[in-house]
């Protein structure tokens, strides 16, 4: 069993205007063991994003102070390829283009990246992964020979997305909004994509605005998140009464003094 | 001060010339050539100073190039070429008899010397164009003809290799010649490679194009010539009425090249595409001028130029746009952008355009930058290590000319040849 502890985390972003600092997180606790799905949810603007970023090392975010440990050991210093070959994944809610490289090729670099020098994966090996998940998600050949992510509706992108999860097989994957912009019928493709991937050795940590992906993929523990901290924690039954009630209630009825960025 | 280029090799020329049973024209072409090219001076480039690399000083023309490994094109139709030495050829029967010719260029001047005469240095580049291209003609000691008449349309490509041998003394000069007549249509790749160790030579390379009216033409290029070799390389097309002529040049050598690269659009309606990627290491220069000029009307030249510099290299792109008095609803195009993966390295890219007609269309981008940042994180963040993601990165950025090359073996060749080079320069 793997752990993923984020301890009073706080991070900040540097403004592009003005270049001073801004402060997102405000103290975030978390605790996770592979097995377990936890969600994420809260208003816009609010620090999701932020700390999938934190977790997974992007050097545009800020640890300010407090820790993230996997296994019980630090990865603040480690940069983002480390933290990925530990274990680690972020499914990006806008992944980069690279034209010229194509998405099998870079998959195979991936996996590669996870392995000795002389035990590279044999290619029929990789193909038949390949053939597996690329069923799972009801994906075609086509696809995996295009150029990463060029040209790609956003559903594609957030479907190859999961593909590479399924195919790196990591301990924790971190779902930033892989629900935005998928019609229901992708949806719930890409659920069972993550749901295949259920068992002792997954953790995952799902972060969405929306009750309805977590119909699909039921998490053991729903956090919410507002103003940079959690503020709320339970059971897949909170997700519902968010559904029905808003965060402008959830935050009423626990007095927090927090502006939500879409109120009005 | 300097004796005269044409005193003082006048005898080595006519001996030379001599060697290679060359008929009298060409003899002459030499001389002339030679007494030339002490009134020319050398090209000049914006941006770009090559004086010190002495191109315009010749050395030995002649001497004994080894053949070493076989290293012929896998092409059904190929010249393969060590030095002077012409080893291997194939033309499929059913060209041969439509009149395709693929021959070396001393068999050229000899079995065909009216077409040698109506096109060597006449239509595209001149012998009087400048100091090299006149030391070209004199002191040329290898070349290709290539020539495909009126309407036959070749649907396999022709390939080309040249061998230029480090392992003695000699410069590599060489030339050549392809013209397709009207409505023919014809693919050629080339791939210029360095062997041998222990000399440091120069190379003078002109590369003419003749596309006739309404003919296609495809020239991709892999040039990998070795640190020791000091290069003036010219590659230069010409267009009639509603031609095509492409251009795709993998630019991977590692010693001082100069590129002087482009099309004169000549024909109304005619068109080309010049695209050129280059990888620059160590302290190697490289400069490329590629330029395209519209005369005829309705006439389309675009350029696009990607380069990536390493260590403490130059790499310099200059990118001219000419459209002339007259040219009336002409587009020129161009893109010149440049990837710096060192502080230590210089790079430019430097877009000229000159617009002498009004009613034409006419744009530019240029940039000199660093790798994409979240095209880094991305590949990272799957556990990719830096130098293996900026590789793929700077893949991506070269992609467009890799994408072009007709031939899937050749494609992979310079993919692999940039993996290479950016390994070398990562170091």
């Amino acid at each position: 069993m793997s752990t993923l502890d984020i301890k009073d985390l706080h991070v900040s972003v540097t403004d592009d205007e003005n270049g001073e600092g801004q402060e997102i997180l405000k103290g975030v606790n978390l605790s996770m063991s592979t097995g377990e799905i936890h969600a994420i949810m809260g208003p816009n603007g609010t620090g999701k994003s932020t700390l999938s970023q934190a977790i997974m090392g992007n050097s545009a975010y800020k640890v300010t102070q407090g820790d993230i440990l996997l296994d019980g050991k630090s990865i603040l210093e480690l940069p983002v390829d480390e933290r990925a070959r530990l274990g680690l994944f972020l499914a990006m809610q806008y992944p980069a283009e690279i034209p010229g490289v194509t998405n099998v090729e870079f998959m195979r670099a991936a996996i590669n990246a996870r392995r000795d020098e002389d035990k590279q994966i044999p290619v029929m090996d990789f193909i038949k992964k390949l053939e597996e998940k690329q069923n799972i998600l009801d994906m075609t050949d086509e696809m995996s020979e295009r150029y990463l992510n060029e040209g790609f509706s956003g559903g594609e992108k957030k479907r190859n997305e999961i593909l590479q999860l399924l195919m790196i097989e990591p301990k924790f994957a971190i779902l930033d909004e892989i629900d935005s912009g998928l019609d229901i019928d992708a949806l719930k493709v890409v659920s069972r994509g993550v749901n295949s991937m259920r068992g002792d050795n997954f953790g995952s940590l799902i972060i969405t605005h929306y009750q309805r992906l977590l119909n699909y993929i039921v998490p053991d523990q729903v956090h919410v998140m507002m103003d940079g901290r959690i503020v709320k924690s339970g059971g897949p039954e909170l997700a519902k009464k968010l559904e029905d009630e808003g965060y402008a209630g959830l935050r009423d009825d626990l007095h927090l003094d927090v502006k939500l960025t879409d109120e009005i | 001060m300097r004796a005269n280029l044409i005193d003082k090799y006048k005898d080595d020329v006519i001996s030379f010339s001599k060697s290679k049973s060359e008929p009298d024209w060409y003899q002459k072409v030499r001389l002339d050539s030679l007494a030339k090219a002490d009134e020319l001076s050398l090209p000049k480039y914006e941006k770009i100073n090559y004086r010190s690399w002495r191109l315009d000083r010749p050395g030995k023309i002649d001497a004994d190039v080894e053949i070493g490994a076989d290293n012929k094109p896998q092409a059904l139709n190929y010249i393969y070429q060590a030095g002077d030495k012409t080893i291997s050829t194939n033309l499929e029967k059913d060209l041969s008899d439509k009149g395709v010719i693929l021959t070396d260029i001393f068999s050229a001047m000899n079995d065909y010397p009216e077409l040698m005469q109506k096109y060597f240095m006449t239509k595209v580049t001149k012998t009087t164009d400048n100091k090299l291209t006149a030391l070209n003609a004199a002191f040329l000691n290898s070349g290709v003809f290539l020539y495909v008449p009126k309407g036959v349309r070749i649907t396999k490509s022709i390939q080309a290799m040249f061998i230029q041998d480090n392992s003695v003394e000699r410069d590599f000069v060489h030339h050549v010649l392809i013209v397709a007549e009207e409505d023919s249509d014809v693919t050629y790749l080339e791939n210029l490679v360095s062997k041998g160790t222990g000399h440091k030579n120069k190379a003078n390379i002109v590369v003419e194009v003749i596309a006739a009216d309404n003919s296609r033409v495809h020239f991709s290029a892999l040039d990998e010539l070795s640190k020791d070799t000091t290069t003036y390389l010219n590659r230069r097309g010409c267009t009639g009425n509603n031609a095509r002529l492409d251009w795709a040049i993998g630019f991977m050598n590692d010693g001082d090249v100069i590129g002087d690269f482009g099309t004169d659009l000549l024909g109304e309606g005619s068109h080309t595409e010049a695209k050129v990627v280059a990888i620059t290491t160590g302290d190697q220069v490289q400069g490329i001028d590629t330029k395209v000029t519209n005369y005829g009307k309705h006439t389309i030249g675009h350029i696009l130029q990607h380069g990536v510099i390493l260590q403490k290299s130059t790499l310099t792109f200059n990118g001219v746009g000419h459209i002339v008095k007259g040219a009336r609803g002409s587009d020129a195009q161009q893109e010149s952008r440049v990837l710096m993966l060192s502080r230590k390295a210089r790079g430019d890219a430097n877009p000229i355009l000159l617009i002498d007609e009004n009613d034409v269309t006419a744009g530019h981008a240029a940039s000199v930058g660093r790798v994409n940042e979240d095209q880094m994180y991305y590949l990272m963040s799957r556990g990719i290590d830096e130098k293996t993601a900026q590789r793929l990165v700077i893949r991506g950025f070269l992609s467009s000319v890799i994408s072009e090359i007709p031939e899937k073996d050749v494609r992979t060749s310079l993919t692999q040849m940039i993996e290479r080079k950016l390994v070398n320069g990562q170091q």
